[in-house]
């Protein structure tokens, strides 16, 4: 899909992030508006996969580590046609499996995430089962920046490289920002560039809400190479929303319906 | 009587299982020596990954190789592997239901003088926090085959198995036939009920060779700790009045535990003495017949306590 359709895609995904946190007054607004773009990207440009083949063993797979980030996937995965929009309507209901963090019982949904630093190596297992049957899918991981923090991560970086995974991708939401305050405040991960080169990356920096660049990164990765990619990419937590960006508060605060509305019109404009 | 060492039984298994077609992948910690798994690797070197040590990744990694369709086991000394990667085990394995198997090697204290760090006594008492984990301590050589190769062939799902270092020879009759959730019966008695957690049973057996005529002892082997079918359990209890747990395991979360849980449950009012580990302590740096020796887990210390009740 071109960039231009992508950013349309976006755009129904965060209302759909919106109208899902408010109606169901709970969620992680800030992390979810955070990743749009990159999920945007990868489901209707980078993945192979869809609705019908979601149970292909050829499949690509996409790892949500981040995975406080779910109302962003459940949306994308409603834009993909991949999960029904109205699961949306009943999130944080008993009536359906769409919880705060994914679990595999949702349509799309790999493998339960949630707790931070698992799913890096999760993807490893995958692309290394790829390798080791010869098989051509590739494995996709999404994790926050304040989730690098976490020592298993450095683990599965290091075997990451050490199996030549070129079929494994990396993609860091590098907000700045954790919990409550900014990762350089609270533990400093930088120099992250260098740190993911010394473990044998090839490692890109990109502007994590465009399209254009995130495509371009993507197109150009040698999937079939010896080194595993990581995307370092430079996001606002929040992102779309003015009153939402940058400001640590709303990585749990859930909008009202006021501020919801507000939030509507900015998208709207 | 020929002995073996259940992690040789196993690697065997597993090379016949690949034979047969099964897509295993054996993950090791830097633990091919410790999970014994060498004449594994010479025969298919392609089907072991070494993570280095580095459990947490080990479990991440297996749960991956699961999602990619493989049939992955890992294999570590048991105080390393269930312990650093226990919130991998509760999630990526457990919880998302991989189906992956875990084998814990020198559960107890198997490793002796290397001491406290090295041994495990809460592997059952862990695993048990884990829905979906089938757990199994298999009490011989023939048993650890069958076992070994259910999880593979039959159980799609998370499965840890436990298992002690040492040689041991086979008390299962020639033709036992394991079956999930069942008791292994080696003895029977109407004097006094013992279940012994696994690999125990052999002191317990031995034991019951010092007590002569003395006693007759309904004696189980506690190998299937989840699935458990208790009513054989239960029925025997009623019918001797008293109850020994016995294993190389804390008392807290064991075979111990969850035998008085039963007898709570079910009202069977019987008497009940656990021998293992005290809740609350640790084991000693020593080796492991005298670790046996000071926690009455040998057969005199069993004898000893079959004795005791039977006068009480």
């Amino acid at each position: 899909m071109e960039p231009d359709l992508i950013k349309m895609k976006s755009k129904e995904i965060r209302k759909l992030i919106l109208s899902t946190i408010v109606k169901a007054k709970g969620g992680h607004a800030g992390a979810s508006l955070s990743e749009v773009d990159i999920l945007a990207t990868l489901y209707f440009h980078v993945l192979r996969i869809s609705a019908e083949t979601l149970q292909d063993p050829l499949r690509d797979r996409f790892i949500l580590s981040k995975g406080h980030g779910s109302e962003g996937l459940y949306c994308t995965l409603a834009a993909k046609g991949i999960l029904p929009k109205s699961e949306l309507d009943r999130y944080l209901t008993h009536a359906c499996d769409l919880s705060i963090h994914p679990t595999n019982h949702v349509p799309g949904v790999e493998i339960c995430t949630g707790a931070l630093g698992h799913g890096f190596s999760i993807a490893v297992g995958i692309a290394l089962s790829a390798k080791k049957k010869n098989q051509s899918y590739r494995a996709f991981v999404l994790t926050g920046d304040g989730e690098l923090e976490e020592g298993s991560n450095w683990e599965a970086a290091m075997s990451a490289a050490h199996f030549k995974l070129g079929n494994l991708t990396v993609i860091v939401d590098n907000n700045q920002l954790q919990l409550i305050d900014f990762i350089s405040h609270t533990m400093e991960i930088e120099p992250l560039f260098d740190k993911f080169v010394s473990f044998g990356f090839d490692v890109h920096v990109v502007d994590g809400h465009s399209p254009q660049d995130l495509c371009r990164v993507f197109d150009n990765l040698d999937y079939e190479g010896d080194k595993p990619h990581a995307i370092i990419a430079r996001t606002i937590k929040g992102k779309g929303i003015s009153f939402m960006e940058n400001v640590p508060e709303w990585h749990h605060r859930i909008p009202t319906e006021v501020e919801g509305e507000a939030a509507f019109r900015e998208l709207e404009a | 009587m020929s002995k073996a060492c259940l992690r040789e039984i196993q690697a065997q298994t597993y090379i016949e299982l690949v034979r047969q077609g099964y897509e295993i992948m054996y993950l090791v910690s830097d633990s091919v020596s410790t999970s014994r798994i060498k004449l594994f690797q010479q025969a298919y070197p392609e089907r072991v990954v070494n993570l280095g040590i580095a459990e947490m990744n080990l479990m991440g990694v297996a749960a991956g190789l699961a999602n990619g369709g493989f049939i992955p086991i890992t294999g570590n000394a048991t105080p390393f592997l269930i312990s650093r990667s226990n919130e991998q085990l509760k999630i990526d394995i457990s919880y998302s239901n991989s189906n992956v198997k875990v084998n814990g090697m020198h559960a107890g204290f198997s490793y002796g003088t290397d001491g406290v760090t090295h041994h495990e006594v809460n592997d059952i008492s862990i695993m048990r926090g884990f829905p979906n984990f089938e757990i199994y301590a298999p009490c011989d050589p023939r048993e650890c085959a069958q076992i070994t190769t259910y999880a593979i062939t039959e159980r799609v799902g998370p499965v840890y198995i436990s298992l002690n270092s040492g040689l041991f020879p086979n008390l299962t009759a020639s033709d036992h036939k394991f079956i999930p959730g069942e008791p292994t019966q080696l003895a029977v008695g109407n004097d006094i009920t013992i279940i012994a957690l696994g690999t125990a049973v052999h002191d317990v057996l031995e034991a019951q060779q010092l007590l002569g005529g003395r006693c007759q002892a309904d004696i189980f082997a506690f190998t299937s700790v989840r699935p458990l079918n208790a009513a054989p359990l239960l029925e025997s209890i009623r019918r001797t009045g008293r109850v020994l747990t016995v294993e190389q395991h804390s008392t807290h979360g064991g075979a111990g535990s969850l035998v008085a849980e039963l007898m709570a449950e079910n009202g069977t009012g019987s008497k009940l003495r656990r021998r293992g580990i005290p809740e609350g302590s640790f084991t000693k740096n020593w080796s492991a017949p005298d670790n046996k020796r000071y926690f009455q887990l040998d057969a005199v210390g069993i004898e000893t306590a079959v004795m005791h009740m039977l006068v009480d």
